[in-house]
């Protein structure tokens, strides 16, 4: 039963909803609602978060009815190593310039697949980045220092 | 007559070879950025702008009008080759360029997408010559209450996205509503959702969400599942589109084309609401909704020629009235004052050479689009043959200087990746993603234009409704709903016969 | 091997060692200018327009940054940020001695700056659309004394120089007007063209073209003296509210502690490129005049600047809550 439970699509899609929908309601708790027509700030979000709440129910009893199950591959290694090589570009960009944190991202992004073979990464690593440079700093001019301290 | 006199006037001037020679550049550098996500052309024409002081007048405006235009027939390329949106208003592309590609038709769909557009520029031209100020005049009487019940109608419409589950589709434009509402609120000047974090004061920006969803998640999802990468490089069958794709396009077209101009004169309407309008539309009219979303031509050609008509149409109440309709537009009327020339209604009878002349550039320029961007399709398809673990690290990057240039802020590069996570998760829970970005895109608009007309109104909800062109809109809402409701209620009826 | 070991380490010593550049030899690389707003605003007109010729003059490129976001805080936190070394410029307007009022701040709006210089001024104009039956301010103040709360002020959203004038207006002739708030200078435009919104007090480089093709109305211009593009219409405080004046302003500012030489060199470089000819007359086209103000003038003006607008602010209950 929990099995079943575990791999239910749409019940997960229902406590995602219903989770963000609530996230709403009470955070929208801090701002004025008003009236409906003197709307405060809080009014919209406040309404959206229940309707949400509404549809998360409904799809996720909908989903212990249907019982349809998650499809598709999840890679823990993609889904890990993908958006930490783009965090560590945004980290380096501002404090150790466009370059390492091009070749950061790219060899990140690389790493993240599944067949990684060091010495073509390397390669793609330099070869885009140099692109890279070219296209955007050299050619339009992006206001980027390359390497700090130069 | 006139307007013959004057077209000859306007050819005569941009037919020179130095203006030839600046609307050749500005399209190709239009192309350029069009295809790289994030960097537009407010950017872009923001930095050449100093440039500009030292040229006249007529070729510094036929040059960034260049990159305007072109920036938009460049923004479908990467949406339809790997699902990167280059450009705000290619979005809609995506959906089904981006699955025609991965059938091995990404010829067709570029090639639809280069003439759609030429098609759309040409009608977008013609109008701004034939009819700007009266057009102009018509977009002045939208105010508030006509913005409310026009998105309000997009809104509703919003159900024909649906592919498969409709309840998963309509939270998903919700979800994209509530994503939109973080930020300032315009009307008290609260920051909503912000968490503390002085950057998501002013929200969260539409590149980063369609990047990361779109993009990234793909990517995300593609290395997860060895098997569908396999079939990415399905067999490229022909590069042009077969004489049944070119069938298929001419109403999408048509219509798009319509709809592009008509939200592209409206000031108060930002890019991808067109394509997604037009997009919306040819899934309610095709004969068989179902291959939406699976790669039908029809949702590459409509979005593509509205968002090009939009854009060629956007310059409408900028040159007749002086008023800037976007960020692009705005830049543009500086390079007019900094060139010492009063933009306004007086243009076109005082500087005739300046406005006809710029008018018959953009056709030209259009023109030189379809000229360049026919031959590249080759190129670009044979870009899609590259291995998918060389290929996927370009986009990434591509991605992520896009997105930070933007508003040069790491933050938005944390959150692009939060949004590939998101997008990913939301894939396998079965939403689709479409609906969340339009959701996104109308969100504010509808809420301070609702506020806004109450405000305004004193507080009087029938404003929208004693308001006639406000009217038209909330009746074809209802319309819709009747539509939509009927099929459900023929169905039940039957179940009650059986 | 070890030759290019040694090679290495003495350049990275060399890198090391060197001592913090002499003062008189700036700039020895490209200056950063950040611009707290996005492109296409006044700011960054102004400050682009000043960009290109100040590079001129210092010799190195000037490299303008838009850092945008929450009314110019966070362009402005990252240059009160950056090192005091001259290499880092931040261009600010009147939303600077705002901005302490309206956010909370994680830098002091005067302390953690060196003032340089003002670039530019421009007054605000106070417009309405034809419709409205009103032909000078004092029309206008009859008017919403008769109907108060009801006649409604388009404005570029809370705490834009549009909202001030407007507040400060109502404030000094002691009326109600409704404030209708929108995303930009560009829409409330469109809107008080269009007849919805009837009143603007809008910022004078934004409105000419409009007033000279009759869609709207002048009233009277924010400045103390009459501007020479409008030069029939009155000041606002000619026209019945006394001492009305609501002028936005543009500087350049280093983080505190630059150098006093640096600044110097800045300064003199600044006041060569307003007294060019042509940038005068670009910036008289966009209804801007160049304002030369001495350093610590200038500081002194910020000063005065924050507690004027700090008391509208606060007067007309304007801070969001």
């Amino acid at each position: 039963m929990i099995a079943v439970l575990r791999n239910n699509r749409d019940l997960w899609a229902g406590v995602m909803l219903v989770g963000i929908g609530a996230g709403a309601v009470l955070m929208a708790r801090d701002y004025p609602f008003g009236t409906t027509l003197r709307m405060g700030a809080g009014y919209f979000p406040s309404v959206l978060g229940w309707i949400l709440i509404a549809f998360g129910c409904w799809i996720g009893v909908s989903g212990l009815r249907h019982r349809a199950v998650i499809e598709g591959g999840w890679s823990p290694r993609a889904l890990l190593v993908l958006p930490l090589s783009l965090v560590l570009f945004g980290v380096f960009i501002d404090r150790a310039g466009f370059v390492p944190a091009l070749a950061v991202l790219i060899f990140g992004a690389a790493a993240a697949g599944r067949d990684f073979r060091l010495v073509e990464v390397l390669a793609l690593t330099a070869f885009l980045t140099a692109l890279c440079v070219l296209i955007f700093v050299v050619g339009l001019g992006l206001p980027y220092p390359l390497v700090f301290g130069f | 007559m006139d307007l013959l006199g004057n077209l000859v006037l306007g050819f005569g001037v941009a037919l020179s070879l130095q203006n030839l020679l600046y609307c050749f550049i500005g399209v190709l550098v239009g192309t350029l950025i069009g295809v790289l996500p994030g960097i537009g052309p407010l950017a872009t024409i923001a930095m050449l702008l100093p440039i500009t002081f030292s040229v006249p007048p007529v070729a510094a405006l036929i040059m960034l009008a260049g990159i305007y235009y072109g920036a938009q027939y460049g923004g479908s390329t990467t949406a339809i080759l790997v699902n990167l949106p280059g450009e705000t208003s290619s979005v809609v592309t995506c959906i089904d360029g981006y699955q025609m590609a991965r059938q091995g038709r990404a010829g067709p769909a570029l090639a639809v997408a280069a003439l759609g557009s030429f098609f759309a520029g040409t009608v977008g031209t013609l109008l701004i010559a034939l009819a700007g100020p009266p057009l102009a005049e018509f977009a002045l009487s939208f105010a508030a209450p006509e913005y409310f019940s026009l998105m309000l109608m997009g809104l509703v419409a919003a159900a024909v996205l649906a592919q498969g589950d409709m309840a998963k589709s309509l939270a998903m434009v919700v979800l994209g509503l509530l994503l939109g509402i973080v930020g300032t609120d315009v009307n008290s000047g609260i920051a909503r959702f912000s968490f503390g974090v002085t950057e998501l004061t002013d929200g969260i920006g539409f590149v980063v969400v369609a990047v990361g969803v779109f993009a990234i998640g793909e990517i995300i999802s593609n290395l997860g599942d060895a098997t569908r990468r396999t079939v990415e490089t399905a067999k490229v069958t022909h590069l042009f589109p077969t004489r049944e794709d070119i069938r298929r396009s001419i109403g999408p077209v048509l219509r798009g084309t319509s709809l592009g101009a008509f939200f592209g004169v409206l000031p108060g309407t930002g890019p991808a609401i067109a394509s997604f309008s037009s997009y919306m539309l040819e899934k309610k009219l095709a004969a068989d909704p179902d291959r939406f979303g699976r790669g039908a031509i029809e949702g590459v050609a409509g979005p593509e020629s509205a968002n090009n008509a939009d854009a060629q149409c956007k310059f409408i109440p900028m040159l007749t009235l002086g008023l800037p309709a976007s960020g692009v537009m705005a830049l543009m009327l500086g390079a007019l004052t900094i060139q010492g020339i009063q933009p306004g209604p007086q243009v076109m009878t005082q500087r005739p050479e300046l406005f006809w002349g710029l008018i018959a550039s953009m056709w030209i320029g259009n023109l030189m689009l379809v000229i360049l961007n026919l031959p590249l399709i080759g190129l670009w398809v044979r870009l899609l043959s590259m291995p998918y673990r060389l290929l996927y690290p370009a986009i990434m990057a591509f991605s992520a200087i896009g997105v930070f240039s933007v508003n040069n802020s790491p933050l938005e590069i944390y959150l692009a990746a939060l949004f590939g996570v998101l997008g990913l998760v939301w894939m396998r829970l079965g939403f689709p993603l479409a609906p969340l970005l339009l959701g996104f895109v109308l969100g504010p608009m509808l809420e301070e234009n609702l506020r806004r007309a109450l405000l305004q109104a004193a507080g009087n909800p029938m404003v929208f409704v004693t308001r006639p062109i406000s009217l038209v809109f909330i009746l074809a809402t209802l319309a819709i709903l009747v539509v939509m409701a009927f099929p459900a209620i023929r169905r039940r009826q039957r179940d009650i016969a059986d | 091997m070890t030759k290019l070991r040694v090679l290495l380490l003495s350049l990275l010593g060399i890198w090391l060692a060197a001592p913090p550049l002499a003062a008189q030899d700036y700039p020895t690389r490209p200056v950063r200018l950040i611009i707290p707003f996005p492109p296409g605003g006044s700011n960054d007109v102004v400050g682009r327009l000043v960009a290109s010729n100040l590079g001129e003059r210092l010799g190195k490129q000037v490299i303008v940054e838009n850092r945008a976001g929450a009314g110019g805080v966070i362009g402005t936190e990252i240059a009160a940020n950056a090192a005091p070394d001259g290499y880092t410029l931040l261009v600010i307007s009147l939303a600077h001695a705002v901005n302490p009022w309206l956010y909370p701040l994680k830098y002091d709006p005067i302390k953690a700056f060196t003032p340089i210089a003002v670039l530019a001024t421009g007054p605000n104009v106070l417009v309405v659309h034809p419709s409205l039956p009103v032909n000078s301010v004092r029309d206008l103040v009859a008017l919403a004394r008769q109907k108060p709360g009801e006649v409604q002020y388009a404005s570029a959203g809370i705490g834009s120089f549009q909202h001030l004038g407007a507040e400060l207006f109502k404030l000094m002739a002691g009326v109600n007007l409704l404030h209708v708030p929108f995303k930009g200078g560009g829409p409330a435009m469109i809107d008080v063209v269009g007849g919805h919104s009837k009143v603007m007090f809008s910022s004078l480089v934004q409105t000419t073209p409009n007033i000279k093709a009759g869609k709207l109305k002048p009233l009277g211009v924010g400045g103390v003296k009459r501007n020479p593009v409008l030069p029939d219409v009155p000041t606002i405080a000619e026209g019945g509210v006394a001492d009305y004046e609501a002028v936005n302003w543009w500087g350049l500012v280093a983080p505190a502690g630059t150098p006093p030489q640096i600044v110097e060199r800045i300064y003199k470089a600044v006041a060569e490129v307003q007294a060019a000819p042509s940038v005068k007359q670009q910036f008289a086209t966009q209804g801007a005049d160049t304002l030369q103000m001495g350093t610590a003038e200038f500081g002194a003006f910020m000063q005065t600047e924050m507690s004027k607008w700090g008391r509208v602010v606060k007067e007309a209950k304007i801070k969001a809550e």
